[in-house]
Parts: structure tokens; C-alpha cells; sequence
């Protein structure tokens, strides 16, 4: 956090992408005495995790863990983080990068003490990105409750308003600066992580599941955020149409994955996640039916087949093998969902108040290219790691569909790549 | 379903399936999206998943008794959905294919029909049988005179004589051969339906079975289930033109037939002759239908097109082109092109009805049943 009081060993890290993958890198290098700078594009840091409501592998909510990095990381005096930031340019060769960093404004300063008062004094109202834009914010907001670092943010859509000239009258603190400018800020570095991440597959394009045309369609991260104590509805999940509970849920799984016309792969995750979300919706409401429907189901390891057991005792979670590939108005905000059952070979139509598809994971980079040239991709848009070659490494779902517990080690993993990079310097 | 099965698969038939148009068969992963794609699959036991998989398999005896393949109109539209690239329609077309090959007889013809290597010679045995024929009864006139009226009629060269010598028989032959195709395909398909719970019925009667003929003749005519494709919904008009253009050729052929053997008239007709009208107008849908088909087969590089499809569509076409040149040639007073025309032209139709029954175009019968057959069992055809 504080200055960095030079290195004792030469060389610095960048890490770019602030999530569970990225800390865990910049951590792991910092903590054996490497230099290590943190880019991240959101004004906080945790990235997916802390839109989480559980995560595996001990249903832990995402306070647990991030907290103690964030921790780790204030504690550390040779990490440096940058919140809103992109890199702009890289330039060089392993042992020796050059990169710009931009770094957009937050027109909040360090004076900030969350007060609020910002927020109340705006009018205009936001799509709240951090929930997937189930509910709004206002123009002033803290991104949610855990953010870090603890600081409002003023949107940019806001800046040239009478608006944002109220949130600055109305702070106590002098913490607001309207002036703040974009600036670009250039490192020298040895290495470079890009922990960049994954961003939930765009349903919208899956056009024979109805995504957009049926609101009580909604997605497996949209669900996360319904489901967590700090989201749109303080942790109730309800039916979007007209926030009631619902009594029956359908998930479509492989929702655009493992299909050539959407995501070719596997996203490894959305089989544990909906028997996850199964749980969220079997304990809050102890009389809901929950229909899973799937081609096969992928619970890897020993953990995830004894979690999956455990969903499967519950009677009123039914699992259908069958890919639900069309879905119909079912009256009243129901929606009926169509499936083949393959296994007694009928067609079934089940109607169920709200639908989740179980969307997959798309790397960001495909929709946000990166700015470093010799990254070579899969043609997913992964990015593959070329050990020999060094320098610069991805990790975590930049590099492949991963849970938390596999994104950890292989930032670990790759931490030690990116610090023998400078040892061979 | 719950009861044990072992599986036989019959590799050999996997590959044939595999060379006859469905080489993406293996891809598929029992999704089970193409049953749900798919605007004419009945909720029970809906196709073509349950297909794939037998056909991965190599249950041989199971899919081509299979009523299934037949009630699929090859729309393509579980092919577009297949998150696979399994091509479920291409799968059941190359079925289809091997289930005609199987219930033609003689098998020797059927292979010769859809090997690209024997056309040569199949085309060859039209022109010999006419030759040999006309020679030996001289009703093959290399030096026709012109008729009565100083026109040049067809039937100077080619009597009217042999072409009925040649072509009644044939045409018996062919219906001969489909009855006997058609008697054990109909005791197949029901223990297939019976064994698989597509229908509650224990056995077929007869008067039923017909009724729900009669009562898919206009859904078939109409193109009902055609038209519920998306993917392949443009293919429907031009196969309505074709099938129309057919029925109107056989009106106007058996008007002919009566008019010439009860009533002793011979043709040709003034161009003003209703039947005339209805075979020009027939003759042009057919080339224009037929045209239209091959060339969305061409545009359509996503779905598997081999020489079953080609041999039947060019001599749909061939059929269409070599009938009206043959009538404009004529009225062109150009002898010899209309002689050597009509004579390719009657080629074609020999082609059409001595291989009728082990071409695709034996769907025309196939189908037909196999829809009557789905009409009869109760199980209903439902949009979804």
C-alpha cells in the first residue's frame, strides 16, 4: 500500500487483474521480497469472488479470504495497487517491460471516510454494474459494502453536472475533487501477469433460451448476486417480474457451453455452481422445486461428487438429463422450459416460475483486447503460457476455466515463474 | 427402456452411414437439443436424439424399421442448433438411404443406383433396350416421315408401340417392386413402434391404416410439415413445384394412354388443348422446381449433399429440360435435334421408373406410409 522502500531483489512484477488470482500472485511474489505492482480496471479489488454470494470449495462467503488479502496486502510495503487503471501500452522483452498504465480518475481522494453523504445528496441513478444491473445506484456510490479500498466513487456520467457539483458540497470531508484527470503513469518492470480474468458468457446471444425477452430469465451470476446478503435484495431471491418468491426453479446447464455456436469448452464450473445455487434456493425456501436439467453432470474430485450427492438426496431438487433448448411463455411470468428426458426418451415442458441459465465463462481478453502483441491465444481467446519463453504469464481464467481453489495454485505457480524470469536476468 | 440390451453394433453399417452423407455422426454427445430443435418431433419419443445414438451404435435392425427417419423432412434445423456439429439431419438422410437399399430387391440394382461409378452403365441400358428393342420389332424409325398433317411427330420415330412395350412393363415392375419392399417395411416399422412405445395399438387393420392415409394424402400435398422447417423452409415451394409438376405429367400421360388406345387419337396436341396446357405448364414448374433445388443444395455448404441427392435432382431436371426441348424442337421443325432429344428424354424417364424404387426418390412411398403409419398409431405430430 505505502510506498515501495526498494526491493531486495532487482526486478518488479506487474500484475494485471485485481481478482482472487491476481492477489494471490502479487502476494505470493511480494511475500518472498519481490517487487509488485497491481493494475486493476474496477475502482476495487476481489474481482468475481467478491460478487459471490459462497464459494467453493468450503462455502465460504467471499469476506473470508479477501479479507485477509486485502490484509496482506496493506501490510505489504512492496505492493502497489492501482484501482481504475488500464494498461495502455507494454513494450520490451522478458526481464525487461516497459508499460503504461492509465489511470482514470475516481474524483474521490484518500479523505474519504464512507460517510455517504455524497450519495444521498446525488439524484441521478446508475445501472449498479456489481449486480449485473438488477438494481440501480446513485451517480455517487461505493461499489458494495466490502470494497476495497473503502472509498465512494463518482461516475463519470455524472461529472459535468449540477450533480456532481452536490455530492462535492454535500461531502464533509473535502474528498471529492472534480478536477481529478486521467493520467498515464509509466513502470519499468521484469515481468508481467495478466490475471484478466473471465466475464459471464453474454446470454442475450443464446437466442433459444429467451434472455431478454422473458424477465424471469435470469443468469447463474445474477443469481449469485440475489442470493447475497449484500445484493439488490439483501439476499432474498425473487422472481424479477414482481419480486416474489419463487416456488419452482428450472437450470439449464451448458447454457452456450460446450456449443461450437457460442463457448466450444467446458467452463468447469457452472455444474457445481447450480448445485450450489440449488442450496441457496432449497434453504430459503423449504417448499420450492428445483429442476436441474444437463447433459452430463461434471463434479470433479472428490468434495464436489460428495456435494453433489448431498443435493441429490434432496427430493425436491429433480435432475433431468436433457439440454433444455427451447423455452415458451408459461402464463402469469412462468416460463416452460423443453427438454428431451434421454433417458425415458419424452419431451417434457416444465413450467417453473424462474429460470437460471448456467452461462459459462468467456476470458476477458476476448472482448477487451490486450495490449501486449506476442500474447498468443487459444482460439477461445485463453492465453497460452509459454514457460520457455517467460516474461509474461496468465493465470487464473485468463489462462483457462478454473474454480478459486485452482486459480490459486496455479497463481502461486505462476508467481514463481514470473520471479524466475528476473533470476535468469 | 429399464430392461437389459446388449449391444451389437454393427461397425460396418456405422461407416456406410458415415460415406453416405452423415460422416459427422460421431460428434454427437446425447445433448438432446436436435429433439427439441426439431418443429415436428412428438413430445413422445421424439427424434432424431434417440437416432443418434442407435446409429452410433450400429443397431442396424433398429433404424431402418424405424418410421422415425421417414417422419423427418431433413429441414435442418436440429443441424443449426447442434451445438456439435453433428448434423442430425445429414445423419438421418444417409439412414434413409440405406433403409431403401434394404427394402429394395433385387440389392444388386440398389448399390448400382447409388454408386456415382455405375452411372455409365445404368445410363447405357435404357439406350440398348430401346435399340435392341426397336430394332427387332421396327418400331424404331431412323428415317421418320412426317405424319399426316406435315408435321414431325415423335411417334414416326419412336412408336408410340414401344414406348408402351417398354414402359408398362417397367412401370409394373416397379410397383411389384415396392409391394414387396412395402410388406415387410409396414410389419417393421410397427414392431419397431410397438418395441419402442411410439404407439399403444397391438396390430394394424387395414381399414384404419387406410383411413389415416387418406387423411395425410393432403397434409403431404400442402406441405404442411415442410413448411414448419426454418432452416430449409425455401426448399418446400420448389419440392411442391416438383411434386405437382409430377401429378400433372401423370394426368396428362394417362389422358394421353386412354385418349390413344379407346379413342384412337394420336398426338401431338394443338398447344391450345387444356391437357396440353396443364403438360406445359407442368414441364416448366418441374424444370424451374428442379432448378431451384439444386442450386439451394449448392448454396447450402453447411449441410452434406452426395450423389444420392445429385442423381436424383439432375434427372429431375434432365426430365424438365430434355421434355420441353424435345416439344420445342419439334415445333422448330429441327428433325434430328428433336429426334436425338426425345430420344435422351425417354432415357430419363426409364431411369425414373425402373430405379424408382431404390432412389430417393422411393421417399415419395416411404414416407407416405411412414406418415400414415405415425397418423394410425395415435401418436400425434405436435408443435412444440
Amino acid at each position: 500500500m505505502s510506498e515501495a522502500q526498494g526491493a531486495p531483489f532487482s526486478g518488479s512484477i506487474m500484475v494485471v487483474g485485481g481478482g482472487i488470482s491476481g492477489l494471490t500472485t502479487a502476494l505470493e511474489a511480494a511475500e518472498v521480497g519481490y517487487e509488485v505492482f497491481i493494475v486493476e480496471k474496477n475502482p476495487y479489488l476481489g474481482g468475481r469472488v467478491s460478487q459471490l454470494k459462497q464459494y467453493f470449495p468450503k462455502l465460504c462467503p467471499p469476506t473470508c479470504g479477501l479479507e485477509i488479502n486485502f490484509r496482506r496486502i496493506k501490510d505489504n510495503p512492496r505492493i502497489k495497487f492501482f484501482t481504475l487503471a488500464d494498461v495502455e501500452k507494454v513494450a520490451g522483452s522478458p526481464g525487461n517491460y516497459n508499460v503504461s498504465i492509465k489511470l482514470n480518475p475516481r474524483y474521490v481522494n484518500e479523505n474519504c471516510t464512507c460517510c455517504g453523504e455524497c450519495a444521498d445528496a446525488c439524484k441521478t441513478e446508475i445501472p449498479n454494474e456489481f449486480n449485473f444491473g438488477i438494481d440501480k445506484t446513485k451517480g455517487a456510490y461505493l461499489p458494495h459494502e466490502m470494497a476495497f479500498p473503502a472509498r465512494y466513487v463518482i461516475s463519470p456520467q455524472i461529472i459535468g453536472t449540477e450533480d456532481a457539483q452536490r455530492c462535492k458540497d454535500a461531502c464533509p470531508y473535502d474528498a471529492v475533487d472534480l478536477e481529478m484527470q486521467p493520467k498515464t503513469v509509466d513502470f519499468n518492470v521484469g515481468a508481467i501477469v495478466w490475471a484478466t480474468g473471465w466475464e459471464p458468457y453474454d446470454a442475450a446471444k443464446i437466442d433459444n433460451l429467451g434472455f431478454g425477452q422473458y424477465p424471469n430469465i435470469v443468469t447463474n451470476m445474477m443469481l449469485e448476486r440475489m442470493a447475497a446478503p449484500n445484493g439488490p435484495s439483501k439476499g432474498q431471491i425473487l422472481r424479477p417480474s414482481d419480486n416474489k418468491a419463487p416456488q419452482s426453479v428450472a437450470f439449464v446447464q451448458c447454457a452456450g457451453s460446450r456449443d461450437e455456436n457460442h463457448l466450444p469448452y467446458c467452463s468447469y464450473i457452472c455444474c457445481m455452481a447450480s448445485l450450489k445455487h440449488a442450496t441457496y434456493i432449497r434453504e430459503q425456501y423449504p417448499d420450492a422445486k428445483v429442476y436441474i436439467f444437463y447433459i452430463d453432470l461434471r463434479t470433479p474430485g472428490y468434495r464436489y461428487e460428495r456435494f453433489y450427492e448431498n443435493v441429490k438426496s434432496d427430493e425436491n431438487v429433480e435432475f433431468v438429463k436433457g439440454k433444455v433448448a427451447a423455452v415458451e411463455d408459461g402464463g402469469n411470468g412462468k416460463v416452460t422450459v423443453v427438454a428431451e428426458d434421454a433417458v425415458s426418451g419424452e419431451k417434457l415442458h416444465q413450467t417453473v416460475d424462474m429460470v437460471v441459465l448456467a452461462t459459462g465463462m468467456q476470458p476477458t481478453a476476448v472482448n477487451a483486447k490486450l495490449p501486449a502483441a506476442d500474447l498468443q491465444y487459444t482460439e477461445d481467446g485463453f492465453i497460452i503460457n509459454d514457460l520457455d519463453k517467460g516474461g509474461m504469464f496468465a493465470t487464473g481464467c485468463a489462462n483457462r476455466p478454473a474454480d478459486v481453489m485452482m486459480s490459486n495454485q496455479n497463481a502461486t505457480g505462476i508467481a514463481l515463474k514470473a520471479i524466475q524470469t528476473m533470476v535468469k536476468r | 427402456m429399464a430392461d437389459k440390451y446388449l449391444v451389437q453394433p454393427d461397425v460396418e453399417f456405422i461407416n456406410e452411414i458415415r460415406v453416405t452423407g452423415g460422416e459427422s455422426l460421431k460428434k454427437c454427445f446425447q445433448c438432446a437439443t436436435c429433439s427439441v430443435a426439431c418443429p415436428i418431433a412428438p413430445d413422445r419419443k421424439p427424434f432424431p436424439r434417440k437416432e443418434m445414438i442407435a446409429a452410433s451404435w450400429g443397431l442396424k435392425d433398429k433404424l431402418l424399421a424405424d418410421p422415425d427417419i421417414w417422419l423427418c423432412h431433413n429441414c435442418g434445423d436440429c443441424s443449426t442448433e447442434c451445438p456439435r456439429g453433428a448434423k442430425p439431419g445429414d445423419v438421418l438422410a444417409a439412414i434413409r438411404m440405406m433403409a431403401i437399399k434394404e427394402y429394395a430387391t433385387p440389392k444388386s440394382i440398389a448399390n448400382a443406383v447409388n454408386d456415382k461409378k455405375k452411372l455409365p452403365l445404368l445410363a447405357a441400358v435404357p439406350a440398348i433396350v430401346f435399340i435392341v428393342l426397336g430394332l427387332l420389332t421396327g418400331l424404331l424409325d431412323f428415317s421418320p416421315e412426317l405424319n399426316a398433317h406435315g408435321e414431325i411427330a415423335h411417334a414416326q420415330f419412336f412408336s408410340t408401340w414401344l414406348v408402351d412395350l417398354v414402359f408398362i412393363p417397367l412401370s409394373i415392375w416397379a410397383v411389384a417392386v415396392f409391394a414387396l419392399g412395402l410388406k415387410r417395411f409396414i410389419g417393421d416399422i410397427h414392431k419397431n413402434a410397438v418395441a419402442e412405445g411410439k404407439t399403444d395399438k397391438e396390430s394394424i387393420d387395414t381399414k384404419g391404416f387406410l383411413s389415416a392415409l387418406v387423411r395425410v394424402i393432403p397434409k403431404i400435398l400442402n406441405h404442411r410439415q415442410f413448411s414448419e422447417c426454418s432452416e430449409n423452409n425455401d426448399r418446400a415451394t420448389p419440392h411442391m413445384m416438383v411434386l405437382f409438376s409430377f401429378i400433372g405429367l401423370l394426368i396428362v400421360t394417362a389422358v394421353f394412354f386412354i385418349t390413344l388406345y379407346v379413342f384412337g387419337i394420336h398426338g401431338p396436341y394443338s398447344q391450345l388443348h387444356p391437357i396440353k396446357i396443364l403438360a406445359n405448364v407442368s414441364g416448366i414448374a418441374l424444370i424451374i422446381g428442379g432448378a431451384l433445388l439444386i442450386k439451394q443444395r449448392m448454396d447450402k455448404t453447411d449441410e452434406v449433399s452426395t450423389y444420392k441427392d445429385w442423381y436424383l435432382l439432375w434427372l429431375v431436371l434432365g426430365l424438365g429440360v430434355t421434355g420441353m426441348l424435345a416439344e420445342l424442337t419439334r415445333l422448330a421443325d429441327a428433325a434430328f435435334l428433336t429426334y436425338l432429344i426425345y430420344f435422351i428424354h425417354l432415357m430419363m424417364v426409364f431411369h425414373l421408373i425402373a430405379f424408382l424404387p431404390f432412389s430417393k426418390l422411393a421417399h415419395l412411398v416411404y414416407r407416405t406410409v411412414a406418415m400414415a403409419y405415425n397418423e394410425y398409431s395415435g401418436r400425434e405430430i405436435k408443435k412444440i
